[in-house]
C-alpha cells in the first residue's frame, strides 16, 4: 500500500522536499539548485551502472559535452536558453548513437577505461584544441547573452531554481516510467542474464545501445543545466579526475532504483559542502566514502530506506513472502 | 515415425563443432519432425549441451548445415534463431534472478508481443501464485516451471530443453513428465535427459550420443519402452 503510494507520489515528494529546504535555508539556494542538477547527472550514470551493469570512468566527458553544446550556442549563435538546453540533450543523443556501437561491444572493464580515455581527450579538446572558441581555462562566459523567457528569467537564481525543480519533476516522472516499462525490465534482465535474454529472442546489442544513448542524454542534459546555472563553462566541468564522484554518488543513493540518484546527489553534495569547510582536499572524503559504501552500505540510502519500510510492512501484515526492493543491486565486495 | 524427407522441422546435417582447436562434435546428423518428442541421451561430456547451443545459434559450425523449416539457420545470431521460433532452455536453470517472476514472464512474452499469460498458467498453475516472488528465490522445480513457461510465452515451434529434470525431486519429475505430454500436443520438444525411465515414458524417438557423435537412433516404441538405448551409453 504505502509502497505504491510512495512510488506514485515520489517525484512530487522529492521536489517538495527540495523546495521546502530551499525556503528554510534561503542562503543555500545554489546548493539546492545543484542537487537537482546533480541528481539528473547521477540518473544518467545509474542507467549505466544500476540498470545495465556498466561502469564508466568517463562520465564528466558527457557533462562537458552538454555544457559546451549549450555554452557555445549561447555565446555565439542564439539567446534562448531552452533551445540551448535542447541542444545539450541533442548532443547526448548524437554522442550516444555514434559512440554506442563501438563502446558497448567492449568487455566491461574496457568499457570503463575507454570512457576514461575519452574523458581525458575531452579535457584536452575543450582546453587546448578548441581554445579559440572555448577560451580554454579562462572559461566561456555567456550569461548576459541569455534572453529572458516569457515566465522565467533563468538568469535569476530564484527563478532558475524553480525552473530546475520543475525539470527535475518531469525527469523523475520519465525515469519512473522507464523503470516500470518493459525497456527498464530489459535493462535489468540484461544485467541479470544477458545470454538468457538472447535465447528468448532479444537483440541485446540494441538494448545496450538504447540504454547507453539514454544515459548519455541524461548526462549531457545535466551538463547543459550546469552551464546555464553558472552562466559560463570551463574545462573543469569535464575533468576526468572527478569521474569517480558520480559513481560514488550512485552507490551512495542506491543503484538501480528510481529515487536512489536523488538521495545519492543530496548526500554526496551535502557531505562535500560540510566537509569542504574544514578540509581543502576533500577528495580524501570521497575515498573514505567509497570504501564505506562498498563494504558497509551496498544497498545505498534509498535501498536501506526501502528495506526498513519493507520490514515494517512485514511486521504489520505478518506476511513472509516479500521480495527485496525492486531491482536494487548491491555493489559490495563479493556480491 | 514418418520419414517425409525435406519436410523436417529441424534437420542437422553432418555438423562439426569445436571450442577453439578442441573439436567436440563430430559429423552429427539428426532430424526432428513436427509434433515429435525426441530425447537425446548420453553421458556427461558427450557433447549434448554443445549440440543444443549450436542449434540455438550460440556456437558456429565448422562443417555441415542446420536447417530449420528448410532454412539454414546457423549463420544467424542466437536472438534471431529465437525469433524464428526455437527456444533453448539452459541446463543451469538460470532465470533473471534479480527480477520478479512476473517480470521474467513479461520479458519472455514481450519478445513476441504476447501479453496473454493464461495458457501457460494452465500448464503451470503454481507459477500464477508466485508472480511477486524474486525469481532467484524459487526452488529448482519452480524455476524449471518458470523457464518452460517463459519458453512457451514465446510461442515457439520447437523447444530445446537441456536436462530439465536434473536435480529435481521425484514427485516434481512426475509432474513435469505430465506437463511435457500436454505441451507436446502443440509444441515439438527436443529434450536432453539422463533419467532413462522418464525417457522411456515420454520419448517418441531417442538419439544416443557418445564422445561427440550420434551412435544410435531408436524409433521403435517397444525398444524405447524396454530402454534398449541404455547399452549405447
Ligand atoms: N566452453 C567450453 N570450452 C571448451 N570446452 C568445452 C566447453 N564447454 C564444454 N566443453 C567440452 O566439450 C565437451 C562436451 O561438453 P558438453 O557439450 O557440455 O557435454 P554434455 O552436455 O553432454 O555433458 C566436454 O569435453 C567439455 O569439457
Ligand atoms: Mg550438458
Amino acid at each position: 500500500m504505502w509502497k505504491k503510494t510512495l512510488d506514485r507520489l515520489g517525484p512530487l515528494l522529492v521536489v517538495l522536499l527540495v523546495t521546502v529546504l530551499r525556503y528554510l535555508f534561503p542562503n543555500k539556494i545554489s546548493f539546492f539548485t545543484e542537487i537537482a542538477i546533480y541528481t539528473i547527472y547521477v540518473m544518467g550514470n545509474n542507467i549505466l551502472y544500476g540498470y545495465l551493469g556498466l561502469v564508466s570512468f568517463g562520465q564528466p566527458f558527457y557533462l562537458g559535452i552538454g555544457g559546451y553544446a549549450t555554452a557555445l550556442f549561447l555565446a555565439y549563435v542564439g539567446h534562448n536558453p531552452l533551445v540551448a538546453l535542447l541542444l545539450g540533450i541533442g548532443s547526448g543523443l548524437v554522442f550516444g548513437i555514434v559512440l554506442g556501437p563501438s563502446f558497448i561491444r567492449l568487455k566491461s572493464s574496457y568499457f570503463a577505461l575507454i570512457n576514461a580515455a575519452l574523458c581525458a581527450i575531452g579535457v584536452f579538446i575543450f582546453e587546448r584544441l578548441l581554445i579559440d572558441i572555448t577560451r580554454g581555462n579562462d572559461g566561456l562566459w555567456f550569461r548576459s547573452n541569455m534572453s529572458k523567457l516569457p515566465l522565467l528569467d533563468v538568469r535569476l537564481p530564484q527563478s532558475f531554481f524553480l525552473f530546475v525543480v520543475i525539470v527535475l519533476f518531469l525527469v523523475l516522472m520519465i525515469y519512473r516510467h522507464l523503470d516500470r516499462s518493459t525497456l527498464g525490465t530489459m535493462f535489468r534482465g540484461l544485467q541479470s542474464n544477458e545470454e538468457k535474454l538472447k535465447f528468448i529472442g532479444y537483440d541485446t546489442f540494441k538494448i545496450k545501445w538504447v540504454g547507453f544513448t539514454i544515459a548519455s542524454c541524461f548526462s549531457t542534459f545535466a551538463g547543459s543545466l550546469y552551464a546555464i546555472n553558472f552562466g559560463f563553462v570551463n574545462p573543469s566541468l569535464g575533468e576526468n579526475s572527478r569521474a569517480v564522484e558520480v559513481i560514488v554518488a550512485t552507490l551512495l543513493g542506491g543503484s538501480g532504483t528510481v529515487y536512489g540518484p536523488f538521495f545519492g546527489a543530496f548526500a554526496f553534495l551535502g557531505i562535500k559542502d560540510i566537509v569542504s569547510r574544514w578540509i581543502t582536499r576533500w577528495e580524501l572524503v570521497v575515498g573514505i566514502l567509497t570504501i564505506l559504501v562498498l563494504f558497509r552500505f551496498s544497498k545505498g540510502i534509498w535501498g536501506t530506506i526501502q528495506q526498513y519500510l519493507l520490514g515494517i510492512q512485514k511486521r504489520v501484515s505478518g506476511s513472509n513472502d516479500i521480495r527485496s526492493p525492486k531491482g536494487s543491486r548491491s555493489a559490495g565486495a563479493g556480491s | 515415425m514418418s520419414v517425409n524427407d525435406g519436410k523436417k522441422l529441424l534437420h542437422v546435417e553432418s555438423i562439426d563443432v569445436s571450442y577453439g582447436k578442441l573439436k567436440v562434435i563430430f559429423d552429427v546428423s539428426l532430424y526432428i519432425d513436427d509434433g515429435e518428442v525426441v530425447v537425446l541421451v548420453g553421458r556427461n561430456g558427450a557433447g549434448k549441451t554443445t549440440l543444443f547451443r549450436t542449434i540455438a545459434g550460440f556456437l558456429k559450425i565448422r562443417k555441415g548445415a542446420i536447417r530449420y523449416r528448410e532454412e539454414e539457420i546457423n549463420p544467424y545470431k542466437a536472438f534471431e534463431v529465437a525469433q524464428k521460433g526455437i527456444r533453448y532452455i539452459h541446463q543451469d536453470k538460470h532465470v533473471f534472478s534479480t527480477l520478479s517472476v512476473s517480470e521474467n514472464l513479461e520479458l519472455a512474452g514481450h519478445a513476441i508481443g504476447n501479453k496473454d499469460f493464461g495458457p501457460v498458467f494452465e500448464y503451470f498453475p503454481k507459477i500464477e501464485t508466485l508472480l511477486d516472488r524474486r525469481a532467484g528465490n524459487l526452488s529448482g522445480g519452480e524455476r524449471q516451471m518458470l523457464l518452460i513457461a517463459m519458453a512457451l510465452l514465446g510461442k515457439p515451434d520447437l523447444i530445446l530443453m537441456d536436462e530439465p529434470t536434473e536435480g529435481l525431486a521425484p514427485h516434481i519429475i512426475t509432474d513435469l513428465a505430465t506437463s511435457f505430454k500436454k505441451i507436446s500436443k502443440t509444441t515439438t520438444l527436443f529434450i536432453i535427459e539422463q533419467n532413462l525411465p522418464l525417457t522411456a515414458q515420454i520419448a517418441d524417438r531417442v538419439y544416443c550420443m557418445r564422445e561427440g557423435g550420434i551412435v544410435a537412433e531408436i524409433e521403435s516404441k517397444d525398444e524405447i519402452k524396454k530402454m534398449s538405448f541404455e547399452k549405447y551409453l
